[in-house]
């Protein structure tokens, strides 16, 4: 009987806004998928591409970057440049032989519990339909 | 003959934004600060919006890094429940009398896990939430509030009504919750206070041409404010008292002007944010704003304005005479400044209240002993329309309790009375670290 | 020295234990090179539990400290105390929160105690990777720069010497009083605007502790907050006064915006149109004529001139339309005045009532697309009323209350500061609501009309809470701790490729042209990551947020 495949989600997620929001969710008990495992970072800005494609490359199913809704960045533009360069990001995925949507770019404020866990849920499960990581057998590094 | 002594502590009245960042400030100083706060959470009026005008900004992820600040710093000294019972002295050597009630709930033991909430068998309507919502006897307003400690309303309480009932104190694995706690009497010495207790909203039933109370779906500010947030009563959703999604809504300004006679600031550009929050949500909904003039000053403010009326949203100068209902939909009777009737079929209507004094601000005037201008508010020096000095050398008024103002304004009173504060006392010789 | 890691998983009563099998958590992380010791205890934030967490570190010589339980944001601070109160250095140490990220979100207990595991792993191997980083304690100068002799900079400096710090004003004109000089009376309370400023200004005179630069220019301004350096350009004077600061208060003012500009107001091509400073000045004078030296009978004032252009309202003009009103009714028996205006903008708590003792004396039209012509010698004022029907009417004079504008020298004093300028070309805020007076640069503070148009007591409020924010961040005597987590450049990695200058919000990257390399002032430094992400080599670095370190949290996620 084959396993049921629970993707392996990595989240980056922002110290003031993404990280209180999910935070929110746990207080909330709300569930999301054990299988997501958040990484803190100060701001969404510091989310260097290298890191994504190695999360790629190591074989995660898919990467969640969560930072403040536009405007909103504690450190005035950092969300702004995480935008930008995740535009960028989606092509270095695809190029990577993976489909773009591997990779989310959400907002999610601190206030909103719910919605970090409706992203999350969501999330899963397209990742779910796409399957996992080709590249999590062939690549070695 | 013993020398006065000179305090150095300073008292804030009030943790709501202008209350936090003046004791953020003062407590960055070096100065020690007692912060006392009439309910159990912090952050006040903001913590009730979702998001601020006018770059739409989550307003918990404004606040709640300062409210985390605040709860996490040694210099402060947080008084919850709590109020100022008496004020002697004068600037330098104020004696204040507080009064601590009893949370019932240990601040140290409770993790905030919520474990005691399900268990209790009193529900009643919550305040925080406008009473559209309800809570227990044992609670936190809102998910999210700071601390993340609940309190007893000894009012509704079983326990507290002498009835038999320990079924939080069972659920909770942290024996935080106890019964035994005593309401306190606190004195404490302080150089200076800074008033920082805010403000109410306008009572609308006292307009009764708008229908508040009496017509279903006829919402004031705050009460729409919950609707929209994202932790509150509907999760952010907007609907009618019938279940259904509103098409239209009207947005009434000035609500209670003429009654108290100024303009309260911030409700144009709140109506507008109004205007933002329902088109997110329902981006098919038609909205029309009445007013009679637009006040909008600000060099962000009227890029706002225009951005809100390309959404399509009708902007329509009038008077209001009367909403009335008959049958499904709300009808706003209103004239033009010409006097010609008209009348507008709509699904909902939020009324824009005038912001006034809290109904408490004069009991506590006179414990303080400073005068009220004639609207109620704290009077500054000289009737200066924004000084932050009262007519009591050491006593300042920041925020709406001194005058209507937005969220900007309130900030910059509580800093410039921090500000005064800090220039009174001379700063002794180098290596004397005082400021 | 041998790394040894104490790993310590907190129950927090049955928040955890019961979501989470922590004795499998326990076996899982016992065999990972590098740590000591694991256990368990029923609740690490109590005070029994900080001071068993001491003990423990003391009892096995533990270099390292890994606690698993809560969000960082509840008690990452507490375990940092107890790091350093047992002699560990506080960062050092790494909190995994297997509570509301885990243990209160899964359902499934074996779920969630794989997950517990997998953040505990992924946190020992961060930990390993942390470099113990020290408080930085920074001297600082407590003395203060305030550009701009107006109200705005009269009122911080009266603040700041009060408590005994040093100022310097420079003022760009050759005496200090601003706006304020050219009004006879302020709104809404209708006093002597000469006894306001004035006795400021004497206060000031009489104070050691303020120098006062007239005809005077800031030149430059380096350094950083703390430690500014600053030059001064006295007119007629060769070399430049140099001095050192902590802080700058920028009080420069505004302009009034130029109705030439709107031709449809025939201001500058006819007689007897005259813009609100010329009307001050012309009341404050003591007498208020026509061009041909006669009394006028009839004055229009038009509000928001300028407000269509300019794209926003300047809060100020429909109350000293009104004050104007008081003026010419005051001075002149049986002068009709009227007011055409759009919206009636009056803000403050008593502006309505002034509003209301004053309408009596004039009248308020409501109008738009408002037109000044001559016609029979008279100024003619046509104009439409909200339904569009077109009216006229002549006077004998038009004041025209214009919109309030940044001064024409404000982006040349943006450069020199390293200011941003926001909406209107003011000077940006830090935040509009949280930081209104600071701004991105630290240090740096902006009050009054050079940040947006306002009254002269929100401008006071405003130099008030100014000097606040200086008396409370700069105290003589006391070092300024910056934060601790900053930007880091590699000064042999860097390539000189500039790329974080442009992407830094703060300003805290500057380059070192003779090595030509970036260099971080770590004093200033946010921490905000976004340099480390955008630098191509990997020279620049986030202390405590290193790739090395994220990476190993990242590897343990995707197993």
């Amino acid at each position: 009987m084959a396993e049921e495949f629970k993707p392996r989600i990595v989240g980056f997620l922002c110290n003031w806004c993404s990280y209180a929001g999910a935070d929110l969710a746990g207080t909330s008990k709300l569930k999301i998928p054990s299988s997501f495992t958040p990484i803190r970072v100060m701001c969404t800005s510091r989310i260097d591409p290298v890191l994504v494609e190695t999360a790629f490359l190591r074989g995660a199913d898919g990467v969640l970057v969560a930072g403040c809704h536009p405007g909103d960045c504690h450190y005035e533009e950092g969300n702004y440049y995480a935008r930008r360069r995740f535009a960028v990001l989606k092509k270095v995925v695809e190029g990577l032989g993976l489909e773009s949507e591997r990779l989310r770019l959400s907002w999610v404020s601190a206030s909103e519990g719910q919605r970090f866990a409706d992203v999350v849920n969501e999330f899963n499960e397209k990742i779910k339909k796409m399957g996992a990581n080709p590249l999590r057998k062939k690549t070695s590094l | 003959m013993g020398e006065k002594k000179q305090h150095t502590d300073v008292l804030v009245i009030g943790a709501g934004i202008a209350g936090i960042e003046a004791s953020l400030l003062l407590s960055k100083s070096g100065r020690r600060v007692h912060l006392v706060e009439k309910t159990s959470y912090t952050g006040g009026s903001v913590i009730k919006f979702e998001e601020v005008f006018s770059n739409m900004e989550c307003s918990t992820c404004m606040v709640s890094p300062v409210q985390q600040e605040l709860l996490q710093d040694k210099n402060i000294n947080l008084l919850m429940l709590a109020e100022v019972e008496e004020v002697k002295g004068s600037l330098g050597n104020f004696t204040v009398k507080i009064r601590k009630k009893a949370r019932y709930v240990d601040l140290q033991n409770c993790i905030g896990c919520n474990a005691c909430f399900d268990p209790c068998p009193v529900s009643l309507k919550n305040e925080f939430e406008e009473g559209l919502s309800e809570r227990k006897a044992i609670y936190v307003p809102c998910a999210g509030a700071l601390p993340n400690v609940p309190m007893i309303d000894t009012e509704h309480c079983l326990h507290f009504k002498g009835k038999s009932c320990n079924a939080c104190q069972e659920a909770c694995a942290f024996e935080a919750i106890d019964f035994k706690q005593k309401d306190e009497s606190i004195e404490l010495g302080v150089e200076a206070i800074i008033v920082a207790t805010g403000y109410d909203i306008f009572d609308s039933k006292k307009t009764p041409k708008y229908g508040y109370g009496k017509i279903d779906d006829v919402y004031t500010a705050m009460e729409f404010e919950r609707l929209y947030a994202s932790n509150g009563p509907t999760e952010g959703q907007i609907f009618l008292k019938n279940g259904k999604t509103p098409k239209s809504a009207a947005i009434i300004h000035c609500v209670g002007r003429d009654e108290k006679g100024y303009c309260s600031a911030v409700c144009c550009l709140y109506s507008l944010k109004f205007n933002h929050y329902l088109k997110s949500k329902i981006p098919e909904i038609k909205i029309s704003e009445f007013y009679t003039d637009l006040c909008i000053p600000g060099k962000s403010h009227q890029k706002f304005y225009e951005k809100m009326k390309e959404t399509g949203t009708q902007m329509i100068r009038a008077n209001v005479v009367e909403v009335t209902k008959s049958g499904k939909e709300i009808t706003v009777n209103y004239k033009d400044e010409n006097g010609k009737k008209s009348n507008l079929l709509v699904d909902m209507v939020i009324l824009a209240p005038a912001i006034e004094p809290k109904s408490d601000a004069s009991e506590l005037a006179k414990i303080l002993g400073v005068s009220l201008d004639e609207y109620g508010f704290f009077k500054g020096e000289n009737q200066d329309v924004f000084s932050v000095v009262t007519s009591k050398p050491g006593i300042f008024a920041a925020g709406c309790c001194q005058g209507p103002k937005n969220i900007q304004n309130s900030v910059s009173q509580a800093n410039a009375a921090v500000g005064k504060i800090l220039s009174a006392t001379k700063t002794k010789m180098e290596g004397d670290i005082t400021a | 020295m041998t790394m040894k890691i104490g790993v310590y998983i907190c129950e927090c009563g049955p928040n955890i234990s019961e979501k989470v099998d922590i004795d499998k958590v326990i076996d899982a992380v016992s065999s990972m090179s590098d740590v000591a010791v694991v256990d368990r205890y029923k609740l690490l934030c109590s005070s029994d539990g900080k001071k068993f967490l001491e003990e423990e570190i003391k009892k096995h010589g533990l270099t390292h400290l890994v606690v698993s339980a809560c969000s960082p944001k509840q008690h990452e601070k507490t375990f940092m105390e107890v790091c350093e109160n047992a002699g560990i250095n506080p960062y050092l140490f790494q909190i995994v929160n297997i509570r509301e990220q885990c243990a209160w979100i899964t359902e499934d207990k074996d779920e969630a105690t794989e997950k517990a595991i997998r953040l505990t792993k992924a946190a020992i191997r961060r930990v390993r990777y942390h470099a113990p980083l020290e408080k930085k304690e920074i001297e600082c100068n407590t003395d203060v720069l305030v550009i701009g002799g107006g109200i705005a900079g009269i009122e911080a400096s009266l603040q700041l010497v009060s408590a005994n710090r040093k100022v310097y004003l420079v003022e760009k004109t050759q005496s200090i009083g601003g706006l304020l000089t050219n009004f006879e009376k302020t709104f809404p309370d209708m006093q002597p605007s000469s006894a306001l400023i004035n006795q400021k200004i004497q206060s000031l005179n009489n104070n050691e502790n303020i120098k006062v630069f007239t005809d005077s220019e800031v030149e430059e301004v380096l350094g950083f907050f703390g430690n500014f350096e600053i030059k001064v350009k006295k007119k007629a004077e060769e070399e430049p006064i140099e001095f050192d600061v902590g802080a700058v208060v920028v009080a420069t003012g505004s302009n009034i915006f130029d109705p030439k500009k709107t031709p449809q107001y025939g201001y500058g091509k006819f007689d007897n149109v005259i813009n609100s400073l010329e009307f001050e000045k012309m009341n404050l004078s003591g007498k208020i004529s026509l061009k041909n030296g006669k009394i006028p009978k009839s004055v229009a004032i038009i509000h928001c001139v300028g407000r269509n252009e300019k794209k926003y309202c300047s809060e100020i003009c429909c109350m000293y339309s009104l004050k104007f009103v008081r003026y010419l009714t005051n001075k002149i028996p049986d002068v009709k005045v009227s007011n055409f205006y759009s919206d009636l903008c009056l803000p403050g708590k008593s502006y309505q009532k002034f509003y209301e003792q004053t309408k009596g004396n004039t009248d308020f039209v409501r109008s738009m697309d408002v037109k000044i012509t001559e016609k029979d010698g008279k100024l003619n004022i046509e104009y439409k009323d909200e339904t569009g029907k077109k009216s006229d009417l002549s006077v004998d004079m038009v004041i025209l209350s214009s919109a309030i504008e940044p001064t024409s020298d404000a982006s040349k004093l943006a450069e020199i500061i390293g200011m941003s300028q926001g909406d209107g070309g003011f000077f940006a805020e830090e935040h509009e609501k949280l930081g209104p007076v600071s701004t991105s640069t630290e240090g740096v503070y902006v009050v009054g009309s050079s940040q947006d148009p306002k009254s002269i007591s929100e401008t006071m409020v405003q130099s008030e809470a100014a000097a606040g924010e200086i008396l409370s961040s700069l105290v003589p005597g006391k070092k300024i701790e910056p934060e601790v987590k900053v930007s880091h450049i590699s000064e042999s990695l860097c390539t000189g490729c500039k790329t974080c200058l442009s992407v830094c919000s703060y300003g805290v990257i500057t380059f070192n042209e003779e090595k030509k390399i970036s260099v971080v002032n770590e004093a200033i430094c946010r921490g905000c990551g976004n340099c480390a992400a955008a630098c191509p080599s990997g020279a620049a670095t986030i202390k405590h947020f290193t790739f090395d370190q994220i990476y190993q949290e990242l590897m343990e996620a995707v197993k």
